[in-house]
Parts: structure tokens; sequence; C-alpha cells
């Protein structure tokens, strides 16, 4: 009689379960995939946009899930989607600009592959120097310039966005023979590199320099971006613009598989623009991570990725060789 | 430290993490409990499912599993005089016998108090020295972290078993399988063969899983299993332990605490060298020499101290240079890495909330391991003779679900099974799997930080020796290998006068 017992509760129990999960619910589960490591900057700001999406829609929760791996990881996510599925993927100027042009066999899609959602934010790197050097400026570093006769700069990977920056300054500059360029695996440990005078120089999101700026280990030279920096810790570093060298912002976009509805990416992008116009968000990204809101426009991105391009094919020599 | 505190007690005191922590310690115990199934084993096989997790809920499982092991294997070592892992062999030399005179469960306790007090004792010694140490390793620099890879690497020498000739072929192995993904200098391919999954090298989880886990079905299929009798009702006695008793166990439990947090430290070294030497001391210091061997409660307590001693030692060197005291730890720097934690000063400055959470973490896995082994002992016991017909098909589909999981896809689950195949090979040909799993860990760090060096001083190999640190590494790899060359130089004097 007992087991008879539990046999009816168990299937009572399980059938009560089955009919729960065919409630018919609008709320869909987007995941958003960030091809980068955790710890990085794309999956924090991803990370924190996901844990306000329930705040501004009833229709959309997104999760979001740090796979490193850069180009295979992205590979994967296009290999295994479809048009409509319930899934975003992050992608920037390091695939669709630099692994493009550096090593195409290496991706298995071209940006027609997706669909553009929104662009969360955008980083102004900075290049920072070994604080025995004693260079804070722009005119310091002409003057170290012209005596050195190398100059060594710490960047997080090889071929990376911080590479090709540094790559584009000093080449535009005239001293593209004399740039080593040293490859980190991550950030923290370029700029450790710097503060130890394994490197001169290193190029980094400000953030990720910040702690070993605090601490006296490095000064900062620049920023690769039009303007002063005009805000926090590093408000006044000079931009690279100013003084007509090349340079780009860092940009990582929500991107969703090509032949999505329309309407799903506008109501996509509704979302992370109304997450993105909150007061908490826009704090958080420039007070702690140091970076701006910075929304776009599908023209604005494909002018974003031209821009790239250019300075890596002026710059190829340099970094590749 | 001490503004790192409250944070970390902040993000350590959820019931998530609590729940993950007896998990573990409920699964390390059982599965060390069971001979044949290793803490090793059990940690691959439950590594794939902490990397959906966060960091902390996710290294709380895997410490209760690591530590629990060490506990778990005293199990059957004292009931069935099999130790359910090689460290628990010490303990089987006293746990047993006592046993025998009708003191099952006094036996079980003082190995349980045991453990725990050198589990705590070294928790404690991780909390206090890991930022000391970590202080140190940040002055390290390229080329100074090359020689720390160099005297990591002699950790093969150590887990070569009996030829060290085989650990270093061995060793290599798991270095090539280590350059397999883009060159680390210069992003290009390297050994993918345009398989576009390989651009990222081979996961290690999944090669673990293969090369410990599945392999062991290879080499069980190939034996007929017998049968384990265990007669529970044996464990009748009060287990009561007397005070004249207590205080016998004070000194070899402290002593051997101490030997375990040195020797664990010390990577290449592991449970089972702390528990004999630990051994071997309480006898020589005992003043009741004659009991040992014949059910010493001082025997059993040195024993069982040291080899949980070892747990939060050997995370010290992980932590703080990401060089792994022991094989189940190196495992363990992947549920780290997947969380964006690398070892080094940062993860007890910027990250110091997490890093704290999990080495205050592993106190309250501890407590938990004496909570749970007050109360289940029996039930851990009764697990001791689980047919293995029934272990192994669930062994084989936590494998297969456990590959499967870590990027969802069937291309790992044939990477899993392609390394099972090389395993059992290699099984054949007497050779190791440890070094494999260790080259394949310590690979990707030693090329780097070798060629960075290079690159830094312009091809100059002086860099090498160009700081006190440097030197202090050589000296130690020198002395490293050169004590392990002796004593396999004596041991095959040994076995030949036999």
């Amino acid at each position: 009689m007992k087991k008879r017992i539990l046999s009816a509760v168990l299937t009572l129990t399980m059938a009560v379960g089955l009919l729960t999960g065919c409630g018919g619910s609008k709320t869909a589960s987007w995941t958003v995939t960030c091809p980068w490591a955790p710890s990085g900057v794309a999956a924090m700001v991803s990370q924190k946009a996901a844990s306000m999406s329930t705040n501004y829609s009833e229709n959309i929760i997104l999760v979001a899930d740090a796979i490193k791996g850069d180009a295979a990881t992205v590979n994967t996510w296009v290999a295994d989607t479809k048009a409509d599925d319930t899934e975003l993927v992050f992608a920037g100027e390091g695939l669709f600009s630099i692994t493009s042009i550096l090593d195409p066999a290496k991706l298995q899609f071209t940006y027609d592959d997706f669909v553009f959602v929104e662009n969360l934010y955008s980083s102004v790197f900075v290049m920072s120097a070994d604080a025995s050097l004693n260079i804070n400026g722009m005119s310091d570093l002409e003057a170290y310039l012209a005596s050195a006769d190398e100059i060594s700069v710490a960047a997080n990977g090889a071929t990376s966005s911080e590479a090709f920056l540094a790559a584009a300054l000093f080449g535009s500059m005239g001293y593209g023979e004399k740039l080593k360029i040293t490859p980190y695996s991550s950030a923290a440990e370029a700029a450790q590199a710097v503060a130890r005078g394994e490197t001169s120089f290193a190029v980094s999101h400000q953030s990720q320099i910040l702690e070993t700026y605090q601490q006296g280990g490095v000064t900062i030279v620049c920023a690769f971006d039009g303007d002063d920096i005009t805000d926090g810790e590093f408000a006044g570093v000079e931009g690279v613009g100013k003084y007509g060298y090349p340079y780009f912002r860092n940009r990582c976009f929500v991107l969703a598989r090509s032949g999505t509805k329309a309407e799903t990416v506008s109501e996509l992008k509704k979302l992370y623009d109304d997450i993105l116009a909150d007061g908490e968000m826009a704090s958080w990204l420039s007070d702690t991570m140091m970076l701006e809101v910075d929304t776009m426009s599908e023209q604005d991105v494909q002018n974003h990725i031209q821009n790239v391009q250019d300075i890596v094919n002026e710059y190829y020599d340099i970094v590749v060789n | 430290m001490l503004e790192f505190i409250g944070p970390a007690l902040e993000h350590l005191f959820t019931l998530e993490n609590f729940l993950w922590m007896n998990l573990g310690v409920f699964i390390g115990s059982v599965f060390a409990a069971v001979p044949g199934l290793t803490v090793i084993l059990c940690v691959i096989l439950f590594l794939p499912f902490t990397y959906k997790m966060t960091a902390i809920p996710g290294m709380m499982f895997l410490l209760g599993i690591y530590c629990a092991g060490g506990y778990g294997g005293s199990v059957s070592a004292i009931l069935i005089n099999t130790p359910g892992t090689p460290h628990a062999a010490a303990t089987m030399m006293d746990g047993h016998p006592l046993s025998q005179k009708g003191r099952t469960k006094a036996a079980l306790k003082i190995a349980l108090y045991a453990s725990t007090f050198g589990g705590v004792f070294s928790a404690l010694m991780l909390l206090f020295l890991g930022p000391q140490v970590a202080e140190v390793a940040a002055q390290l620099g390229t080329a100074e972290y090359f020689m720390v890879c160099l005297f990591g690497l002699t950790i093969i020498a150590g887990v070569s078993g009996k030829s060290m000739i085989k650990g270093i072929i061995a060793a290599c192995v798991g270095l090539l399988i280590s350059c397999i993904g883009a060159d680390p200098m210069t992003s290009y391919d390297r050994f993918t063969l345009g398989i576009p999954r390989l651009y990222l090298g081979l996961d290690l989880a999944i090669c673990l899983i293969g090369l410990f886990a599945l392999v062991e079905i290879l080499a069980k299929a190939e034996k007929k299993p017998g049968p384990l009798i265990l007669d529970a009702e044996k464990m009748h006695d009060n287990g009561k332990i007397s005070k004249e008793e207590y205080k016998r166990l004070l000194r070899p439990t402290l002593l051997s605490s101490i030997i375990g947090v040195m020797v664990g430290i010390i990577p290449g070294t592991g449970a089972s060298e702390a528990s004999w030497f630990s051994y071997d001391r309480a006898k020589a210091m005992s003043k009741h020499k004659e009991e040992f061997g014949h059910g010493s409660v001082e025997g059993i307590a040195a024993a069982e101290a040291a080899n949980n001693a070892v747990t939060g030692a050997t995370l010290i060197p992980l932590l703080t240079m990401g060089i792994p005291g022991d094989g189940t730890v190196a495992i363990m720097l992947s549920a780290l890495m997947i969380n964006g934690l690398n070892p080094g000063l940062s993860l007890f400055t910027t990250q110091g909330d997490i890093m704290y959470a999990i080495m205050i973490g592993l106190i309250f896995v501890n407590l938990f391991m004496l909570l749970q082994g007050s109360f289940l002992t029996k039930l851990f016991a009764k697990v001791v003779s689980i047919p293995q017909e029934i272990l192994t098909p669930i062994i084989v589909l936590f494998c297969f679900a456990g590959a499967y999981s870590v990027n969802k896809n069937y291309f790992d689950v044939g990477v899993a099974l392609i390394f099972a195949i090389i395993a059992w090979l290699l099984r054949k040909l007497e050779m190791p799997a440890v070094p494999i799993l260790l080259g394949m860990v310590l690979g990707n760090m030693t090329e780097t930080n070798f060629r960075r060096a290079l690159l830094i001083s312009n091809g100059n190999p002086a860099i090498f020796v160009s700081s006190i640190y440097c030197i202090i590494f050589i000296v130690l790899t020198v002395l490293a290998v050169a004590t392990l060359i002796r004593s396999k130089m004596k041991e095959a004097k040994a076995g030949i006068k036999k």
C-alpha cells in the first residue's frame, strides 16, 4: 500500500511539474555570449546589463555567459544558432577588423551572419609608462623617443587592439622600427610588467591600469582618443588625436543571428537602450569601469570597423614583424 | 587583509555555498571510501559541473571533495584493510588492527578528529601565509616566473612512479598537448590540423576525463571484480576514547599537521609522503613504540592529521604562483581560471573578497567534514561494499555528461574518448598519467615565460640569472632534482638487494 501511495504521489508531482511548464509564459531568456575572459571589461558590462534586464522588460530576460575563446567561441556560436534563436553574442573590432585581416581562415563567419542590436560602451585606451622614466605627457614622450634605442610596449595579446594602437602611435611618429611589442596573457600582467620595468610602456583600458597608477608604479602618457580625458582619475591626459596621430576606441557590439525578426531586434535594442539610460548603469560604467555609454547605429558600426581596418592595414608590418 | 574579511564573509555565508560545501564533502567521502575510486577521479568527474557556477560555490564544492577525500580513504583502510586512497595506506597500519580489537568506531573517530584538526590547521596556514607568499610572488618578473615553472616541473620526478624516465616521457606528451592551439606569443595556430574547435587548444577538464576517468573503466573492463564483503554490524563498539588517549593524541596530531603543511607547500610531494613521514616521526617520538602496527591511536592520528594538513598548503603555491602542489589541485586551477581568477598578488588584492571567502570557506569545509563524519560514518562504511558492477555505469554516465557539458558539443566527448585510449595504451606501457596532467598545466606557462623573457632580453639568456630570485629557484631546482635522483637510486639499490 505504501509503495502505491508513493508512486501515486510521484506521478502527481511529475504531472503538476509538466503542466506548470506548459503554462505559456511570454518571458524568453536570451543568452548573451561574451567570447572573452569572465574578468574582462566586456563580460563584466554584459553581466551588469543582464542583471538589470528584468527591471525594463517583462518579455526578455538577459542571461550573461562568458566563454573565453574569441574567434573560436564566435565560430561555435554561429554554427550552433539560427535566425530567431534567443541567443546574442558580443564581437568587436578585434574580430571584424584585426583577425579578418591577419588570419581570415580563423573566422568561419562574416559580419553578414549577424544583425546588429546595440553597442553598450566605448573604452578609451591609455598608454602608461614605467614611473622611473618620468614621462607624463606627449612632450615628455617625444623627448624620450628621440634618444631611445628601443621602445618596448606591453600589450594584452600579440595582435590585439592594444598592440595595433601602439604600432599606430609609434609608427606615425616615425619610430615604428624601434618598436617591440611584448605580449602578455592579460591586461593585469601587462600593467605589472611596465611597473616592474620589464617594458617601458603598456597600453590598456583605463580601469586596468588604475590600481598600478595609484600605487605609483606607472605614469599615464596619453589617451587613444581625439580629445583629452575630461573625467575621473585620468582627467587631463592628452588625446593623441589632438596631435594628428591615429586612434580608435574599443567597442564591442551585441549581435543577434542574421534573419532574426526586425521586431525582435528592435525590442532587444530598446531594452539595452533603457538599461544604458539607467542612472545606476551609467554611473557604474563611468565611475567603476571608466567607460562611456555609447549607443550606435548600424552605420556607426560600419564606420568603426572600417576605421580600425584602415589602421590595421597601414601598421600591419610593424605588429606582425 | 582585514578589509577583505567582512566582504568575504558576506560572500561566503549563503545557503548555496554551504549546500555545495556539504555536497562536496559527502561525495568526496563516498568516493574516497570506495577502493579503486580516487579523489583525483572524483574532482575530474565533477569539474565540468563547476564551470557554470561562480567562483565561490564552485571552489567550495571542489574543496569539499578534496578535503573529505583525505578522511574518506581512512574508512576502508580501517574497516577492510584496503586504503580507499593511496595516502590512507599509513592509516591502515594501525587503523585496521585497532578495528580488529573491537574498537572500529574509536579508530574511525580518531581518524576523523585528526583529519579535521589537520585540515583546519592547514586552512589557517593558507589564510595567513598565502597573502605573504603572494607579496613575494608579485616581485617575480617573466624570467623569474620561468624559473618557478622549471622548479614546478620537478614535480614530475615526484609523481613518476617506478620509472623517472617514463615519467619524463609522459610529461613531454603533456607539454606537447599544451602546444595545441594559438601560439601564446604570435596568436597563430599550432597543431590544430585545420579543426576550428582546436583553435583554443584542448580543454583540460575534457582531456582529464579521458586520461583519468574513462581509462579506469577500460581497465576495469579487463578485470573480473571480486566481491567486497563488509559486515557493517561489526561497528558495535561505543567508540569511546579515554582521557589518557586524548592526551596521547595531542602531540602527534599537532606535529603531523605542521609536517603536512611543510610537505604540502613543496610542489611534487603530496599527502602520501606527508602521512608516511609523520607516521614515522610519531613512532620515533612515542613512549608506546611497541603499539605501532598493532592499533596505536597515535599512529592513526599522525597519518590522518598529516594527509589532511596537506590540503590547504598545496593551495599556497597554486594561488600565489599558479604552481600546483599536486595533481588534484592542478585540476582546481581551471575552476579558478574559468571564473577569471588568475593566480598572483591581484588575487589577494583586487579579488581579495572572493579569495578570502574561499580560504575561510576551507575552514568550514573541514568543520562540515567533522559533522558528516560524526553522523554518516555508518553510511560511508556501507558504501565501501557497493559492487563495481553498479558503480562503473554511473561513472561512465558522469564521464560523458561531464565531457559534453563543458562546451555542449559531441566533439569534446570524442576528445575524451581519444584521451582514454591514449591513457590506456600508456598504462599498458606502465607510463604514469599524472605527469601528462602536469605537463599540460605547466606547459603553456613555461613556454610563454621562456619566450617572453628572451624577447625582453633580445635573446640574451643571461636574463635567467639576472636576479636573486632566479638564482634561488635555480638552486631549489637543482636540489630537488638531486634529492629525487638520490632517492630513486636508493630505491633501485634496495630493490636489487631484495
